[in-house]
């Protein structure tokens, strides 16, 4: 204190002496009492020894204690009046007011404290201490002086006796051990604590929460004293801190292996997104770091308080962003061990969520995540390019040959496949770039880039990048939808008009299928003979200039000599003592694009179908030549006037015999035939041209020709189920071919014979058969021309009868055969087989001979 | 002082004396007026209440408490 105001504090140190002095009844009015100087003196060294009051300056607290503890002692109107005085007095601020109001306060109820024990000990030898009841309502001066009597009387009246506990001063002394308590147990601060938490929550750690990798978190070290309540939130706020760790932690690994290419776009494009989201954290943990110095401002001025971060309120800050933390950190580990279009559908599979803050949070990462993979669709659907180093996307490609790139070239990858994109539009996704590439490569056409434009126009987005987004799925699929439509018309444009797709295959049925009929009689004609010397003399030079014969002196001349073209002989690889028949194939060429169509595997099933067609035709070949063999009967039958009649009659029966077995095979070739040329070849071909025009795109026409393959080889027993019809079918042919050897036999002995007879009764009119016929006769040495007619009659009976015999094996053979394959025909799969049956036995009349079914 | 101040310093004075009516502390206005002062000034108001407890007290002052009788400033 300055000099000025210790004048003044003795100066009222004085006059305070002096009242008091004057009010205390024994001193009177004498100023110059010598009790006046002690007393102040006195008074001095009382005033000077306590110089710092013993409670917290809280005048709040100190006129709640009074107005209590006339409460209790039952002066509520008191109390109620002693709360309205405060506060008229505590709200006078300004010059001419009282500045320590707490300190007038607090003087005031020790005083009348003091003055109560006071009191109390007088009383207390007489009655039951009472804290005195007082009903003061007006401003009196003279009530002091009065208040003495009053009280005496107050007791009386009230007649309420309480005890004296005198609460108050346990109260603060409570408090005060409470304080004390506080101040123990408290080594850190709690700004130290908030500040050290903070750090944490950016991954550094603070002085006194570290980072424990026993307990793998962030918490308080056991050394630093705390109470175990702080030590436990510090602990739950510190779990941000170990969340935001993990995260970073996930982001700087990526970044590193990214060179060693082991993290591919979508997942760089996942780490930039959070470390976007962490940016926003730092951001949030900067505005608390410099909230956590300001104090806070508080209305009551004389009271202080702590700085504006609490660790509670820490804890409500950080509410947010521990569930965005926690958002991040499990997708970090979801997303450790996967990449590409997997990464995306197990981040897609976390956003099906209902809460709003986490389903935006992961739309915006999302959105992030998946633009490499939109893009990457988006190139490969318009322009057919795979920019994909990482191997991230669904479609993967292989370099192939320029024939299998549709089949095989590009396939997907369902591992990579992310789970908001169906199969379906994958599926669609794959055909058109795969369509594209297809154009590119195998067609050399340009036109696709239009078509290209045109459908990104027409699906609203533009064909530059970025232009789609996650969450847009409905407009990828547009866009798909549209590019896919207009390029696999494209695509069937081309290959139909430039390269005559339908026109090839109609070729290819014309030949290979034997649909052109009379190229392949021509050709039946001329390369038979040919044909039927063993495998390995034949050329193929020859046959080759065979087929150029057939082709010109038939109606196929007129065809496309692009056509024409691509139409061979191909000779099967042969074994001894195979006929050329068996290896005798003819081969269509169908180059670039169409080989995607007819493939090796195809054009062998086409073989397979040509050589049992071949087959079948040179069967029917045979016996047509029989017959052709076989016509001139009357001439027969006419010459054979002069033999024996038991010669006759024999010859009459083999004949006989001949032309019912003859005309058997025939019925069954020619149903067979008819057939298959019409019912399965020629059905399947109009089911395959409606097909061809309702196909869409490429795929549909590869099925649609499979399909069309599949049904002609069920049809024609040629599938895996007929086997065994099939091996009796050969069997069949066999027989009739070695029928077709045995009646040329049978033909030539009886011309041979009829030459004989006309020898033999030999007339110059017939010279010009004669010289027909000794042709036949010289050809035969050890001639019978020295034998006489009864040797002639005797070899003709036993060459008729050999015939005979033989003819008969044959039938009985055929016949058996037969039924086998006719018993096996109902229990085919196939309904057209039935058919077959239908036609073989119009007339029921094998199923009447066999009457065991 | 200015009226202002002055008024103030009255209703203070005023609504303080209420008080110490309301806990029967036996002051007067003017006593109260000096105690007021002296808290102000930042005396402790435990060390006042002493004071004013002892020297109302007193009906004579006890030979311990004072020490020289005989000092006359």
């Amino acid at each position: 204190m300055d000099e000025e105001e210790q004048n003044k504090l003795i100066d009222l140190v004085k006059e305070l002496v002096h009242r008091l002095l004057s009010q205390s009844p024994q001193s009177q009015q004498n100023p110059q009492n010598p009790n006046f100087e002690n007393s102040f003196r006195y008074a001095l060294r009382i005033l000077s020894s306590r110089l710092t009051p013993s409670i917290a300056p809280d005048a709040a607290a100190i006129a709640e204690s009074v107005k209590r503890r006339l409460a209790t002692h039952g002066k509520s109107s008191d109390a109620l009046s002693f709360a309205d005085l405060f506060a008229k007095f505590s709200s006078k601020t300004g010059p001419g007011s009282v500045n320590n109001k707490w300190a007038v306060i607090y003087l005031l109820k020790i005083i009348s404290e003091d003055r109560k024990s006071a009191k109390n000990v007088v009383n207390s030898s007489t009655l039951l201490p009472n804290l005195g009841v007082h009903e003061l309502e007006s401003k009196n001066d003279s009530r002091v002086l009065n208040g003495k009597e009053d009280k005496q009387l107050g007791w009386r009246k009230n007649g309420v006796l309480l005890v004296n506990k005198d609460p108050e001063n346990l109260r603060d002394v409570a408090f005060r051990e409470f304080v004390n308590l506080l101040k123990e147990e408290n080594e850190v601060s709690e700004e130290v604590l908030v500040r050290d938490v903070l750090y944490c929550c950016q991954g550094i750690d603070g002085k006194y929460v570290k980072f424990n990798t026993m307990v793998d978190g962030y918490c308080l070290s056991d050394l630093v004293k705390v109470p175990r309540a702080t030590r436990v939130m510090v602990r739950k706020l510190c779990e941000l801190g170990w969340l935001f760790r993990k995260v970073r932690g996930y982001i700087s690994e990526s970044m590193d292996r990214f060179p060693a290419e082991d993290v591919g776009t979508v997942g760089q494009a996942f780490c930039a997104a959070l470390q976007d989201e962490l940016l926003e954290y730092y951001k949030l943990l900067a505005v608390l770091e410099a909230q956590a110095m300001n104090p806070i401002p508080l209305v009551s001025e004389s009271a202080g308080s702590g700085n504006y971060l609490s660790l509670r309120r820490l804890s409500v800050w950080f509410a947010e962003p521990m569930v965005k933390m926690r958002l991040m950190a499990v997708l970090v580990d979801k997303c450790r061990v996967l990449r590409g279009g997997a990464m995306a559908g197990a981040i897609h599979l976390h956003a099906q969520h209902g809460d709003l803050l986490v389903h935006e949070f992961m739309k915006r990462l999302l959105r992030r995540v998946c633009s490499p993979l939109f893009e990457m669709v988006r190139s490969w659907v318009l322009e057919g390019e795979l920019e994909d180093i990482f191997a991230e996307f669904f479609v993967v490609g292989h370099p192939v040959k320029a024939e299998s790139l549709w089949r095989e070239g590009y396939r997907l990858h369902s591992g990579m496949l992310p789970s908001f994109i169906s199969q379906s539009l994958a599926q669609r996704i794959l055909r058109t770039g795969k369509s594209i590439n297809f154009l590119r490569v195998c067609c050399d056409d340009r036109g696709w880039a239009d078509a290209a434009t045109e459908a990104a126009t027409a699906a609203g987005t533009s064909t530059r990048r970025g232009s789609l987004g996650y969450g847009e799925t409905d407009a990828l699929e547009t866009l798909v939808i549209e590019a896919a439509k207009r390029i696999d018309k494209h695509l069937l444009d081309v290959i139909y008009k430039r390269y005559k797709f339908r026109e090839h295959c109609l070729a290819i049925k014309r030949y290979l299928l034997l649909g052109q009929g009379d190229f392949v009689q021509y050709l039946m004609d001329i390369v038979g003979p040919e044909l039927s010397e063993p495998a390995n003399t034949i050329s193929s030079f020859k046959l080759a200039g065979l087929l150029e014969s057939a082709i010109r002196s038939s109606n196929a001349q007129y065809d496309d000599p692009d056509i024409l073209d691509r139409l061979r002989v191909k000779l099967m690889p042969h074994g001894t003592g195979d006929r050329g028949w068996d290896v005798f194939s003819l081969e269509y060429d169908a180059r670039v694009p169409l080989d995607t169509l007819f493939t090796e595997s195809v054009m062998a099933r086409y073989l397979k179908i040509f050589n049992f067609l071949w087959k079948l035709r040179r069967v029917e070949h045979a016996l047509i030549g029989a017959w052709k063999a076989m016509k001139p009967n009357c001439i027969t039958s006419n010459s054979f006037t002069k033999l024996q009649h038991a010669v006759k009659l024999q010859l009459l029966s083999t004949l006989r015999r001949c032309q019912v077995l003859w005309d058997e095979m025939n019925h069954f070739v020619t149903n067979l035939q008819y057939y298959i040329m019409f019912e399965v070849l020629e059905v399947s071909w109009s089911n395959f041209s409606n097909e061809m025009e309702a196909a869409k795109d490429l795929d549909d026409l590869l099925a649609a020709h499979e399909k069309y393959l599949h049904s002609i080889f069920e049809k024609s027993l040629l599938g895996e189920r007929s086997q065994s019809l099939f091996k009796s079918l050969f069997v069949l042919f066999d027989l009739i071919l070695r029928f077709r050897s045995h009646a040329d036999r049978l033909y030539e002995g009886i011309r041979e014979l009829q030459a004989r007879t006309m020898e033999s009764s030999l007339s110059s009119r017939d010279k010009k058969k004669s010289s027909r016929q000794t042709n036949d006769m010289h050809t035969k040495p050890g001639s019978w021309l020295s034998d006489g007619r009864k040797a002639l009659t005797q070899r003709a009976g036993e060459f008729l009868r050999n015939m005979e015999q033989e003819l008969d094996a044959t039938a009985n053979e055929y016949t058996s055969l037969l039924e086998v394959f006719l018993a096996q025909l109902p229990v085919q799969q196939h309904v057209d087989l039935k058919f077959l049956l239908f036609r073989l036995d119009f007339t029921e009349f094998y199923t009447r001979l066999r009457p065991s079914v | 002082m200015d009226p202002e101040a002055a008024r103030t310093a009255r209703e203070s004075l005023d609504l303080a004396f209420h008080m110490s009516n309301i806990l029967d502390t036996g002051l007067d206005r003017h006593t109260l007026s000096v105690l007021i002062a002296l808290c102000d000034l930042g005396v402790n108001p435990e060390a006042l209440a002493a004071v004013v407890k002892e020297l109302q007290r007193e009906p004579s002052p006890s030979p311990p408490m004072s020490t020289a009788p005989s000092s006359i400033p």
